[in-house]
């Protein structure tokens, strides 16, 4: 552009001219297909803008985020020093994240099979649980179960948070329909000992994510032909067998995808943690609490964006182990779907 | 077979795309966030200095506030905005007050950007840590200098000790504005029902206990996100012990701060009062709001150590006959070595000005319009709290006993008032938090506690990437 104004000599304009007609004469190719209008604009809108709104507000944090994670920032000025990975090495020096970490990850193991056996079940009883002669059913009065153990996901998880620390608390609910049944539980804080904490906090998680995942099953098994419940009924198989050998396999494709969805979501658990333990107690402090506290209390965002990035390569991990463990299993066997 | 082609070359432009989805971000972000912003500041000109527009505000300029909206509100500072904006002398600003209660969230964007507010009362639970944002603050000094709208200078309308919660590393850099006074607090009818007298050293709290006991009651009781209102109290009362001694120590993370015999004493005692059931336990299970009003409600407990917002904040959940009083924190025993009446009494909810905001000279004119008389008595009169400017606070407290209580302590105290700054300065209640709440149920010793402590004390003052603030 510029050099055509500076230079602007009748040669280079023929130039322009002959180059021009070379462009019309042969029209520009990408991998063997003609660049038509039509096919730029299909480009255009439908890779070429998602992709930059990807970039930018998706890829470009996550880099930026890097990158902070291996500065010394502090979060309120434009300086920072470039540290490399000494982040790193101090999260993992740091018994407090370590415990964290070790929490997440016992929170990543038994949040999701908790949640999805139960969900597991309930669907089953839904769905395919009901009386052993006729057709093939769920038990009396499925719909109502359905919708009210649908219920506690629709609650905002930090008003399930608030709602349970309230009942778990010394005087609460619990302790007094404990007392009621005859069981002097001398107000015990439920929360508050290191012993019951984290167990009382996953009933709540698992409380509030049933549901959900409860639906998810009973969509899937809904897609399972009738004849093959009814076949394996004709075999004798009861109740136990058939959700084993019947539907399990054969729903294994969303059982996967709620592992994951559900194992990301225990990894993170920031809502229901910070709402049920305030208090950073060992016990119960999960990284992203520690994360927080680390940027917005003690201002070194440097080391946060590092745990934020650990939990990032944790969460893929964990995907990574679920698409192996389906893998390993038998999921290979469906044709590779997964 | 036609159509597993045309998906495969579909999948390779696709794979490049995700190739240079990868890289450049990578390469721009690497260029461009290493120094986010900049410029900014020096936008509003100044204007003459006279007596009356003491920082010489332009004529016609804005002023942006951000105030924390907790416990006091904004409204204060609106009221003062609009005297301000009514003010001749300044021929016309206009001021915007917003609130908000996440001051370090929403305004980091602003100061990495170089566009901070003029005027910002950095307070709450997720206020801006000093150490990180120090070197971005104007000192206030000339605020103090300068004559309130009543023609007083203003140094000489305030309470001892203003300045010393609000100055890191010599520089006076945040003007704290509404006094609180630290001590333990109970129902003086209560009191007088039963016959029991006001302790005057951790000597005394055993026996009352033991009386607490007898009428079924509790000596202290905690709440799970307050268990650190324990640690100050054990602390402050150190500090009356010992002065000095055992302040310097712990503000500048002295590696033997928590040995000190004044807080090692103070410590079994407290041990001993849990251990004998005068404590209320569950408080490490239970919200601090709740536990509160046990206190002050159900009156299931006789003391609470607090902060004096401690009315304000549980003003409806107080039970009728309740006639809230304090009394400083105590010492040891008779023999402390700082002058009687010594205690913790600092200003808070501090408000400071950024040096690059665009109009420093309107955010402080705000600060002075804030201190003159007309507002600070309309805040005590209000928020049944003292601000930082004397005698605003009538002999009946507006009716308040414990409004009373806080004015006779300020001027038994004099100018012997301390303040403990290193635990917000670090950020450091996270960390402490559970400790205490363990120490409060009885799981752990003395010895415990003081190692606790001291570990994260150490722990602070090893990490060289935390910056350190001498305190004198």
């Amino acid at each position: 552009m510029t050099l055509s104004t500076t230079d602007g000599g009748p040669g280079s304009a023929t130039a322009a001219v002959i180059s021009a007609k070379a462009g019309r004469r042969k029209p520009l190719r990408l991998g063997g297909r003609k660049l038509t209008f039509d096919f730029v604009s299909f480009l255009l809108v439908f890779l070429i803008l998602p992709l930059a709104i990807f970039l930018i507000f998706v890829i470009g944090p996550f880099a930026q985020a890097v990158y902070y994670a291996m500065t010394d920032w502090t979060g309120f000025s434009p300086d920072m020093k470039f540290v490399a990975l000494d982040n790193f090495v101090r999260l993992f020096k740091d018994p407090t994240f370590l415990r964290a970490m070790g929490n997440n990850i016992i929170l990543a193991v038994i949040v999701p099979l908790v949640t999805l056996t139960i969900a597991l079940i309930f669907a089953s009883m839904i769905t395919i649980g009901g009386p052993s002669g006729g057709q093939v059913r769920g038990l009396k009065g499925s719909s109502f179960y359905r919708i009210v153990s649908f219920f506690p996901y629709v609650i905002p998880a930090i008003v399930i948070g608030i709602l349970w620390s309230m009942i778990y608390t010394p005087s609460g609910l619990l302790n007094g329909l404990l007392g009621l049944i005859g069981i002097d539980t001398n107000n015990f804080a439920w929360l508050g000992d290191e012993n019951t904490a984290m167990g009382a906090s996953i009933f709540v998680i698992v409380w509030g994510m049933v549901g959900f995942y409860m639906v998810l099953f009973i969509a899937a098994i809904k897609g399972v032909p009738a004849e093959t419940y009814e076949a394996a009924r004709l075999d004798g198989a009861g109740r136990f067998r058939t959700t084993v050998s019947i539907t399990l396999p054969l729903i294994r494709d969303n059982v996967q995808t709620a592992y994951i969805y559900i194992g990301i979501m225990a990894l993170d658990a920031f809502v229901y943690m910070a709402a049920l333990n305030p208090v950073r107690n060992p016990s119960t402090v999960v990284m992203s609490q520690y994360l927080y506290s680390t940027a917005f209390e003690k201002f070194q965002f440097g080391l946060a964006s590092a745990m934020g990035v650990v939990l990032a390569v944790i969460t893929l991990l964990f995907a990574a182990v679920v698409f192996v463990v389906n893998w390993a299993t038998g999921g290979r066997k469906d044709g590779g779907r997964a | 077979m036609e159509l597993k082609e045309a998906s495969i070359s579909r999948r390779n432009l696709l794979r490049g795309a995700a190739t240079a989805a990868l890289l450049l971000p990578f390469g721009a972000t690497l260029a461009s966030c290493a120094a986010p912003g900049g410029g900014g500041g020096g936008g509003a000109g100044t204007g003459k200095v006279t007596a009356d527009n003491p920082f010489g505000v332009a004529a016609n300029s804005k002023v942006d506030a951000v105030i924390f909206d907790g416990g006091y509100g904004v409204d204060y500072v609106e009221s003062a905005a609009k005297i301000m904006e009514a003010n001749k002398k300044l021929g016309g600003v206009s001021v915007k007050v917003s609130s908000t209660q996440k001051i370090a969230t929403e305004l980091q964007p602003r100061f990495v950007g170089g566009n901070p507010p003029d005027l910002i009362d950095n307070s709450g639970a997720n206020s801006i840590g000093w150490n990180t944002i120090l070197s971005q603050l104007e000192t206030l000094d000339d605020v103090l200098d300068s004559n309130n709208l009543e023609g007083t200078k203003i140094s000489d309308t305030l309470f001892g000790g203003v300045k010393a919660p609000g100055t890191f590393d010599g520089k006076f850099v945040a003007l704290n504005y509404v006094m609180t006074v630290y001590g333990i607090w109970y129902s003086s009818s209560l009191f007088e029902e039963n016959g029991w007298t006001v302790p005057t050293s951790w000597q005394d709290l055993k026996a009352l206990g033991e009386a607490a006991k007898a009428k079924g009651k509790y000596l202290f009781l905690w709440g799970q996100e307050a268990a650190t209102s324990y640690q100050t109290m054990v602390v402050d009362s150190a500090v009356i012990q010992a002065g000095d001694d055992v302040r310097l120590p712990l503000e500048n993370l002295d590696a033997k701060a928590w040995s000190h015999p004044a807080i090692q004493g103070i410590l079994e005692i407290l041990y001993d009062l849990i251990k004998s059931g005068y404590v209320k336990p569950g408080g490490a299970g239970t919200k601090f709001t709740e536990a509160q009003a046990q206190w002050s409600l159900k009156q299931e407990a006789l003391l609470y150590p607090s902060g004096s917002w401690i009315e304000n904040e549980m003003k409806k959940q107080t039970a009728d006959n309740f006639k809230m009083k304090g009394f400083a924190e105590l010492p040891l025993d008779g023999s402390q070595t700082t002058p009687k009446g010594t205690m913790r009494a600092e200003a808070g909810e501090p408000f400071i000005v950024p040096s690059n905001a665009k109009n420093p000279a309107g955010g402080k004119e705000l600060l002075r319009t804030m201190l003159s008389k007309e507002s600070a008595t309309a805040f005590a009169k209000a928020k049944l709290a003292p601000t930082i400017v004397k005698d605003t606070v009538p002999a009946d407290g507006f009716g308040s006993t414990a409004l009373v209580s806080q004015s006779e302590l300020l001027a038994t105290a004099g100018d012997n008032v301390f303040t403990i700054k290193s635990f917000n300065l670090y950020g450091m209640n996270g960390d402490q938090l559970p400790i205490w709440n363990s120490f409060l149920e009885g799981k752990m010793t003395v010895a415990d506690i003081t190692a606790a402590l001291q570990g994260l004390t150490d722990k602070i003052r090893e990490d060289s990437s935390i910056t350190k603030i001498e305190i004198k």
